[in-house]
């Protein structure tokens, strides 16, 4: 993690998904990076449902991808912030966007 | 029937957001109008305001702040005030008797303001997720509510600039009828984003800047006031019985005596004698106070033509001759109108007017209108020790509140 604080285009490509995820979180969500363990839970982050909308909202626009399901299904899909990254690194795989960062 | 008084008083005004700061101000007759700067100031026909002096990051952290619209932040914070003040009004209380009366004229209109810029400005397809939480007009009263866990009603009144007003006179019969224990109540604004002006510039009752000093542009009861100018902030009240205050060896800083309603049901916006003084009437009425009693009117006093002669014909009307006897002052010459909120600011100013027995001035006032003939204070704050206060808000629709606080 040492890529912190604006990410310039060139920098933003060498991250992964996961990297960027969790520079999202940290930056916009104020959860600290050392709590993004894979094993930690939505529930100790304090992520509820509301929040998980938000986030959705952030990811589609910080990795240029459509999150089309409703807060509920990531809710009950996603437990885990290994979870989460999981699913983000997927979406982002199959939409195939994952170098137009903005 | 309970006495209800009043325990804790929070704020956040265009002359800052502690009582101190704004009491002080009034009493100098210090203005927090100014020109306003923006996006869109140049275009603008109501270039001056009273904007809030208010830090939203010292009270919010960023993921909370973004959930919330800048009118839920002014009533968050000045409730938070209100409660530290009141020395634990919560501290034992049922959270089923606890509630939230709040009156706001439109709410979160900033929100939907920046999602129609999003829309249209931008042409964007999104808006911010929690355009709806922020926009909606319930948003205040329901943080308050969460924030402080008090389960018991939680009502949203808008009646334009009668709203907080009218919650406060809602939340005192909650608990003089011992329906609730505890209340917080009053009311929050945050007009001053450019839907919000231009759609004010459209009615055309905004005040002309001053051509000398944007600070002096609204000038109640003047000859040559030119309208109303728009401000933004919040007041919150905590309201509970006297008994109870008194028990938990809380300090009281006045008693909500009455409480009067009544609706001009002629006209949407132009004001009526008869509805304005049937207000007063019925406040007098339910505090068993006679006119004799009132020894200071915050008047509504918003510096428009039609209001302050109406106001002025309605007070003389329901006070006889001693409307003259006593000072009426519009503290909106120096805060602006907060619409929604206005009601509940000034019977604050009222409230503290009457603790420390300064009676706060009309600035602006050197051009005498004939039709606005009683004593409004435009010399500048007087000393004088005052049992009872009155404070008047009306408003577009008609709904006339009038709220009286004793000692």
């Amino acid at each position: 993690m040492e890529r912190q604080g604006e990410a310039c285009g060139a920098a933003i490509m060498d991250m992964t998904p996961d990297d960027r995820l969790r520079e999202l979180l940290a930056k916009d969500f104020a959860i600290p990076a050392e709590r993004l363990t894979p094993q930690a839970t939505l529930e100790e982050l304090e992520v509820d449902s509301l929040r998980m909308i938000e986030i959705a909202f952030a990811i589609e626009e910080a990795f240029g991808i459509s999150v089309d399901e409703d807060a509920a299904a990531l809710m009950g899909r996603i437990t885990t912030f290994g979870d989460l990254s999981a699913y983000v690194g997927g979406l982002v795989a199959a939409q195939g966007k994952a170098a137009s960062g903005t | 029937m309970k006495r209800v008084v009043v325990t804790g008083l929070g704020i956040v005004s265009p002359l800052g957001d502690t009582l101190e700061g704004f009491f002080a101000a009034l009493t100098h007759g210090r203005s927090g109008i100014r020109r306003l700067e923006g996006r869109f100031h140049e275009r603008h026909a109501g270039t001056v305001g009273a904007p809030a002096t208010f830090d939203a990051e010292i009270r919010f952290d960023a993921p909370r702040l973004r959930m919330l619209d800048r009118v839920s932040q002014f009533a968050l914070a000045a409730a938070q005030d209100a409660l530290a003040q009141s020395g634990g009004a919560l501290e034992g209380v049922d959270p089923a008797r606890a509630g939230v009366f709040v009156g706001t004229g439109n709410g979160g209109g900033s929100s939907a303001d920046d999602a129609y810029w999003t829309l249209y400005g931008e042409g964007g397809d999104r808006v911010h997720p929690f355009s709806v939480l922020r926009a909606m007009s319930n948003a205040p009263a329901a943080w308050i509510g969460l924030e402080h866990a008090l389960a018991g009603p939680n009502l949203t009144f808008s009646t334009a600039c009668s709203s907080s007003a009218v919650a406060i006179g809602e939340a005192m019969r909650r608990i003089r009828h011992e329906e609730a224990d505890v209340m917080i109540a009053g009311g929050t604004e945050a007009p001053l984003n450019f839907g919000s002006l231009k759609a004010w510039e459209g009615m055309r009752t905004l005040a002309a800047e001053d051509s000398q000093d944007a600070a002096a542009s609204c000038k109640p009861f003047a000859k040559d006031r030119t309208g109303l100018v728009l401000g933004e902030g919040a007041a919150m009240l905590v309201l509970e019985s006297r008994e109870r205050a008194l028990a938990r060896g809380a300090t009281i800083h006045a008693e909500i005596a009455g409480y009067g309603l009544a609706t001009d049901a002629g006209h949407l916006t132009r004001p009526s004698v008869e509805g304005q003084a049937a207000a007063m009437k019925a406040a007098l009425a339910d505090a068993a106070l006679a006119p004799a009693d009132i020894d200071y009117i915050n008047a509504h006093g918003t510096a428009t033509l039609a209001n302050d002669a109406v106001e002025t014909a309605a007070i003389k009307a329901v006070l006889g001759d001693r409307a003259r006897e006593i000072p009426v002052s519009s503290t909106k010459s120096m805060h602006g109108h907060l619409l929604g909120a206005a009601g509940a600011l000034e019977l604050a100013a009222a409230i503290l007017a009457m603790a420390r027995g300064i009676v706060p001035p009309t600035i602006n006032l050197r051009h005498p209108d004939p039709e606005c003939d009683l004593d409004y204070v435009s010399e500048g704050a007087r000393s004088m020790p005052l049992r009872a206060v009155m404070s008047n808000s009306f408003a577009f629709g008609g709904t006339n509140a009038v709220l009286v606080a004793s000692r």
